[in-house]
């Protein structure tokens, strides 16, 4: 644990209105320490609204967010004491080289971490003494998120932290933040990445037009989705439809354009293996088989009615 | 673990901000290579005045801390804020008060090595005198630098992006740099501008500043112009910090346009502070006396003047040489040394030597009579015969004109009358003298 830790991030009833838009209505979710809660949403869901709202750069119209027993609205600054974030619309000067940057911003508080140990731990010794402006994406990102730890927070706000990153340096980055929820401390994350939400996350909270539609393990959010795992196999001659919906877990047969075709079931395992015995006796090899679990595209999907657009295409797998 | 505190952050982020600056070549370009160009300009212009370049020193000055202040710090704060910089610094547990005081701290100092750098260069280059009042010069330095920074960072509030802080520095900078007294002469404006100069803290940055590079006096009778400095600064700084943006995504909107115009408010009352004082007459150039013309010498009568042995205006006769009584001789040597009686404006000069004679007079001085001798005695070896005729027929002719010194404790004249009584007893001696200088009137 670090060592001055509130118990978590506590948001409730979170509301904030630009003029006749409400960007955020009512939002209310909690970070344990130790655990990773990603937070999910297309752009214009209110993601960075929640953001800035619980960092205090921005004044909700209502709720309240609270780090153990402090009021983040009521004591700014005694939160920002405890409350690490990187943000995704900030930099620094090109100028500046990161042994400087993690010496200013230290300098504010009243215990802060070593500079030289924030670079070895985010592996920019290397580069402690180059400007700002040399420094690659996943670098200057390891800086911020070095920035983000120079209080040595319990609370930490990361907003985007892999966005633009190539794939090397966002599995870097997946691995530092691990790390500290492993120490013991409370990540709020905000990604536009749902794999990397799954891969990251200890739980989710799915944001759609101001609005958190559900929060759980993303495990979970997937068994409890209507959508059921496909399997899509491609044989060497057709096989009737009628047997194929005779197998056991299958609840649909759907030809493929391709020629292939996919069994939606209930019991992927079994149904895998029947499949594989019914090719067999009828003397038909089996060209191809693979299996696509339901995801959190899906639940997306089911619970906000519309197709996930960020750049998940994009995301390590 | 380290131990730190928000002033110790406040005091690192204006070091590392002057750090940075230096790391800068364009903040180099700008901050120090562009006032050198200013120097060698005006050194173009007045290196062969006598002494070269020290009477436009003031106005060389305010333009760098104008530069500097409405462009360089507006620039850079804007600039930060457009990158993400202060959103970041949002998140420090210390107030925007602190950071901005420390990004100005961080300029003062900028624009200070600019100024430092002209004022030795000026001396290397063209041979210009150090200036007067060092230490006066520091105080002023830090009024005007508070005045134009209260603006620059009003200028930052107000412009959404770069682009926007040249367009705002500009509407400022220009007109005080044609118009305003600075860039051109104040004395050299028309007279609408020069009252309108009054309304603009250029005019009021000039005369410190030069007061310190030039004027024996230094800053004593400049309590208007560091007064004025002190209010514009103060407005411009408090709308500056109270519409202070961290976020480029922020708009300041109509509530902004309003308390811009207390800002300017400032700049309106101490115009109309100025003018109900007087202080917006016009003036005319230091050598204003050289378009006097022997016509207009020779129309100057003297029929209306009291006698010398009358209650005003007295006069002794000659001091026979080598029996002058001892006071004569005492203050003769102290008339001698006093500096404002060598200062480079021969009209100036003048009126200031006449002042010792119209203050002794006007006090009724037990030896009003031999200082109205001694004065016109060092008036012809301070100024020689020929111009001396020119200054004081300027001085009968615009009785207005330039200054008068209305308290000279130095030379024991304790006494302090009203101005207008000392600038009426001025142009008496005046004619007393030219009368004498001319043949016309004799001892």
């Amino acid at each position: 644990m670090p060592p001055s830790a509130p118990a978590g991030l506590r948001v409730r009833d979170l509301r904030k209105s630009y003029g006749p838009v409400e960007a955020v209505r009512g939002v209310s979710f909690d970070v344990a320490p130790g655990e990773i809660f990603g937070l999910l949403g297309l752009n214009g869901a209110g993601k960075t609204t929640v953001i800035e709202c619980l960092l205090g750069l921005r004044e909700p119209d209502a709720g309240s967010v609270t780090l153990g027993e402090i009021d983040v609205r009521r004591q700014p600054q005694a939160a920002r004491r405890h409350l690490g974030a990187q943000l995704q619309f900030a930099s620094l000067q090109d100028k500046i080289t990161p042994r400087q940057a993690l010496a200013l911003f230290g300098s504010f508080y009243a215990e802060a971490v070593a500079p030289s140990d924030l670079l070895a731990r985010f592996q920019l010794t290397d580069k402690a003494g180059a400007a700002f402006a040399s420094l690659s994406g996943g670098q200057r990102q390891r800086l911020f998120l070095a920035l983000a730890m120079v209080n040595d927070p319990s609370v930490l706000v990361l907003d985007e932290p892999t966005a633009g990153l190539d794939p090397q340096s966002r599995r870097e980055l997946h691995a530092l933040i691990r790390e500290l929820r492993a120490s013991g401390r409370a990540v709020l994350l905000s990604t536009h990445y749902l794999e990397e939400a799954h891969q990251l996350c200890d739980r989710v909270g799915i944001l759609h037009a101001g609005r958190l539609l559900a929060t759980a393990a993303p495990s979970d959010l997937i068994a409890r989705a209507s959508a059921r795992p496909r399997l899509f196999f491609r044989a060497a001659a057709a096989v009737a439809a009628a047997e194929l919906s005779r197998l056991p877990g299958v609840t649909a047969v759907q030809p493929q354009a391709d020629g292939s075709c996919a069994l939606a079931t209930n019991a992927a395992a079994r149904t895998a293996g029947a499949l594989a015995h019914l090719l067999t006796q009828a003397g038909i090899e089996l060209l191809d088989l693979r299996m696509d679990r339901p995801s959190l595209e899906d639940v997306f999907l089911e619970l906000t009615g519309s197709a996930w657009t960020g750049n998940d295409a994009e995301a390590p797998r | 673990m380290k131990h730190g505190s928000a002033l110790r952050g406040l005091f690192g982020h204006a070091w590392l901000t002057l750090r940075l600056n230096f790391r800068s070549l364009q903040a180099l370009s700008y901050g120090y290579l562009v006032p050198v160009f200013f120097l060698l300009a005006f050194g173009s212009v007045f290196r062969s005045d006598t002494p070269p370049l020290l009477h436009q020193m003031g106005q060389l000055l305010t333009i760098t801390i104008l530069g500097g202040a409405c462009f360089g710090l507006p620039t850079g704060l804007v600039a930060e804020r457009e990158r993400g910089v202060w959103r970041r610094y949002r998140l420090l547990p210390v107030s925007s008060g602190g950071l901005v005081a420390g990004t100005i701290a961080a300029r003062i100092v900028i624009v200070a090595g600019a100024v430092v750098l002209q004022v030795a260069l000026a001396r290397w280059i063209y041979g210009t005198p150090w200036p007067s009042h060092p230490l006066a010069g520091i105080a002023a330095y830090l009024v005007v630098a508070w005045a134009f920074l209260g603006l620059g960072l009003l200028i930052a509030a107000l412009a959404d992006d770069v682009p926007a802080v040249q367009a705002l520095g500009q509407c400022l900078f220009l007109p005080m740099i044609m118009i305003g007294g600075v860039g051109v002469p104040l004395a050299a404006l028309p007279a609408w501008a020069q009252r309108l100069a009054g309304f603009m803290p250029g005019r009021y940055a000039v005369d410190v500043l030069q007061r310190c590079v030039a004027d024996p006096r230094g800053l004593a009778g400049a309590g208007f112009s560091l007064g004025a400095l002190l209010v514009i600064g103060a407005a411009g700084g408090l709308v500056g910090t109270k519409l202070f943006r961290w976020d480029a995504g922020r708009r300041v909107g109509r509530r902004g346009l309003a308390w811009s115009g207390v800002a300017l408010g400032a700049w309106l009352a101490v115009g109309l502070a100025a003018a109900g004082t007087g202080r917006l007459e016009p003036v005319l150039p230091g050598t204003a006396y050289e378009q006097i013309t022997p016509e207009q010498v020779d129309a100057i009568t003297y029929d209306d003047l009291p006698e010398d042995n009358e209650l005003v205006t007295r006069m002794s006769p000659p001091f026979a040489r080598g029996h002058e009584p001892a006071f004569v001789l005492g203050f003769r040597e102290k008339l001698a040394a006093w500096p404002p009686g060598h200062v480079d404006d021969a009209g100036q000069r003048v009126r200031n030597l006449l002042s010792v004679a119209a203050v002794a007079d006007i006090c009724a001085d037990l030896h009003e009579a031999e200082i109205g001798r001694m004065v016109y005695d060092q008036l012809r070896i301070a100024v020689g015969d020929a111009r001396l005729r020119l200054v004081l027929a300027w001085v009968i002719l615009r009785p207005d004109d330039g200054q008068v010194l209305a308290g000279i404790p130095e030379l024991n004249l304790k006494r302090r009358p009203a101005e207008r009584v000392v600038r009426e007893r001025s142009t008496l001696y005046a004619k007393k003298y030219l009368g004498r200088l001319l043949g016309k009137l004799h001892d």
